[in-house]
């Protein structure tokens, strides 16, 4: 006779635990996307407030990424290569907007360019950030930055720099180390950390209400439209832009997976 | 001629401690020691990497101490090989030579000769993580020497291949060496390896250099007691020397008292014997050597290629035996043998 194993009550139970939740952000998915009739919301995805919404997302998400990129890639390569005093402070400081809730982000963001010499004599050359589109890029930017700097710090971290040394011996100068084999061994963080603060930027929503407001055709980005057309009813245009939304964050979770690699968050 | 004086650097972890040493054109330079005695850091800071804290190193006379890597014409091996991952073989033995007034034609043509002297000429258009642990290490060392370099840096080149690879590739670094003239260094943990590629061995510790020979003096001469234990000198006595009435050399200790035909100084006090150069026989058999001790066999380590055994009369000796001997003699632990040594064998210090 065949012997029964005892059933394993902590295998059973884990598992269960799991796959309820993944019932439930799936159910909360299809929800979002069937709710509404499909046709409407198709048609809501050409209307001229979610075009604008789509615009404005993308141009300004592009342009916080690439500030990121800029900003981050430089102080990650010197976190994750020199010692030098403060560092740990330093490290400490970078990586505090990821625990700040946006909003209050957003409160210093605003206070820092309305209500200080700094930001009236940026009002004064042309950079208006308070209640304008700039203002929602540095809000992305404010708030994101420390993913790109943490994918980017753990990258540099994982390469060797008996790389550089070997290629310094062979001829190259520290610049020429770092491009011609730093760089392109960090190249699938890089792609990593650019997707996940991209998908961040577009959907970012406390900081950029509170610096650049929720002005509809002005400073109406994705989250914003969501937020502005479900306050007012109008659930189609609101859903159309939760859709895209969804769309984004799916995409880029998957970019993410494919060359995250080692990078960790 | 490279000439390394008093050279200090600390990196916290490692460091190295007034190091002074002078490296002849052309010679095969060994340096050995244990883990974290500071060997990498060492030939890290001849490739330029590091600066030191202290000292200087000159090149055929000239300080290089602050010159960067690019112009020093020191090349660097490291074990783990640190091909570019992101570029095929043929791409990173090339990688130095575009700092070369070269032209595309005379770079891969560079490359196919040198590729064909290590034998990867077939893997030129394949990526580094597709490649054995030896092709890997061949590529690495073409990288390295296709620069005609002064003096090449090797960092355990050995240590992380299989056997069979490890001996191929040493006899490869003995024909290298010959073909291009290069200096070399090459820093390894385990002596054996390298013994019959050295001209000269220092051994390090602790981020000094404790001692420089030849390999034979490094192996038979040590002139402290962790040399001699580094390199399997494993029968060290503590005692005092003196000439008896016959004029020879006496060392005692623990109430033994053994031959050496080494000059006695009175500031010796320790004596080194080898575990391959002591034989065994049965207690009756005469052995034609000066020290000749009784004693009883407590362990035997067959290896499956020579026998090792501990035997004990007022120490404890460790000796090798070949399997002939060992079988002729019919030992079993607890046998009563006799161990016997030529007073050339014992080295006091």
């Amino acid at each position: 006779m065949k012997k029964k194993a005892q059933p394993d009550w902590l295998k059973i139970t884990t598992i269960s635990v799991g796959l309820v939740l993944t019932a439930f952000i799936v159910a909360l998915l299809l929800l979002i996307g069937t709710k509404p009739d499909p046709a409407v919301i198709w048609q809501s995805l050409f209307s001229p407030e979610i075009q604008f919404a789509i615009m404005l997302s993308l141009v300004t998400s592009i342009c916080s990424t690439l500030l990121c990129i800029i900003i981050s890639v430089p102080s990650a390569y010197a976190l994750a290569r020199y010692n030098f005093f403060g560092k740990s402070f330093v490290n400490t400081i970078l990586d505090l907007p990821l625990a700040l809730p946006p909003l209050v982000a957003g409160v210093g963001l605003l206070l820092l360019f309305g209500a200080t010499n700094f930001g009236d004599w940026l009002a004064s050359v042309g950079l208006v950030f308070v209640f304008t589109p700039l203002g929602i890029v540095i809000a992305q930017f404010f708030v994101n930055f420390p993913y790109m700097l943490r994918i980017m710090r753990s990258t540099f971290e994982d390469i060797s720099p008996r790389y550089e040394y070997v290629a310094k011996s062979l001829g190259c100068n520290n610049i020429q180390s770092l491009m011609r084999v730093t760089l392109p061994m960090a190249s699938s963080g890089f792609i990593a950390g650019s997707v996940i603060t991209w998908s961040k930027g577009i959907g970012e929503f406390g900081a950029a209400l509170m610096l650049a407001g929720a002005t509809r055709m002005k400073t109406e980005t994705l989250p914003i439209s969501l937020y502005l057309n479900m306050s007012c009813g109008e659930l189609e245009l609101a859903i159309s832009a939760a859709v895209i939304l969804i769309v984004i964050s799916m995409v880029s979770l998957y970019v993410f997976e494919i060359f995250g690699g080692s990078a960790k968050l | 001629m490279l000439e390394i004086k008093n050279v200090s650097k600390d990196l916290g972890q490692f460091k190295l401690n007034n190091v002074s040493l002078e490296i002849e054109d052309g010679e095969y330079f060994v340096i050995i020691g244990p883990t974290g005695a500071g060997k990498t850091i060492l030939l890290e800071t001849l490739v330029g990497v590091h600066s030191p804290d202290t000292g200087e190193v000159y090149f055929n006379g000239v300080d290089i101490t602050c010159l960067p890597p690019k112009d020093r014409s020191i090349t660097m091996v490291y074990q783990d090989y640190m091909l570019f991952p992101h570029l095929t073989v043929e791409e990173n033995i090339a990688f130095g030579l575009r700092y070369k007034d070269l032209k595309k034609d005379e770079i891969a043509e560079k490359v196919l000769e040198i590729a064909k002297i290590l034998s990867i000429d077939h893997l030129l258009k394949r990526k580094p993580d597709t490649l054995s642990g030896g092709e890997q290490q061949r590529t690495a060392i073409s990288r390295a020497l296709i620069l005609e370099p002064s003096v090449l840096l090797l960092d355990e080149p050995l240590s992380a291949l299989d056997a069979f690879t490890r001996e191929r590739l040493r006899r490869e670094l003995k024909r290298l060496h010959a073909l291009f003239n290069t200096t070399i260094i090459h820093i390894t943990h385990n002596f054996n390896e390298v013994f019959s590629l050295a001209d000269r061995v220092m051994v390090m510790d602790g981020g000094e250099s404790i001692q420089v020979g030849t390999p034979h003096d490094i192996l038979r001469r040590p002139k402290s007691e962790f040399v001699a234990g580094f390199v399997g000198s494993e029968n060290i006595l503590q005692g005092t020397c003196q000439t008896d009435a016959a004029g020879k050399t006496v060392f005692t200790s623990e109430g033994l008292t053994i031959h050496s035909a080494n000059e006695p100084a009175a500031t010796c006090t320790i004596a080194t014997i080898r575990p391959e150069e002591i034989v065994v026989a049965r207690p009756g058999d005469d052995i034609p050597y000066e020290n000749r001790i009784i004693g009883n066999v407590d362990e035997i380590i067959d290896n499956g290629i020579s026998v090792k055994m501990y035997v004990h009369s007022d120490r404890l000796f460790s000796l090798i035996v070949n399997r002939t001997s060992f079988q002729n003699l019919k030992i079993e632990i607890g046998s009563q043998v006799q161990i016997g040594f030529p007073a050339e064998a014992v080295h006091i210090f």
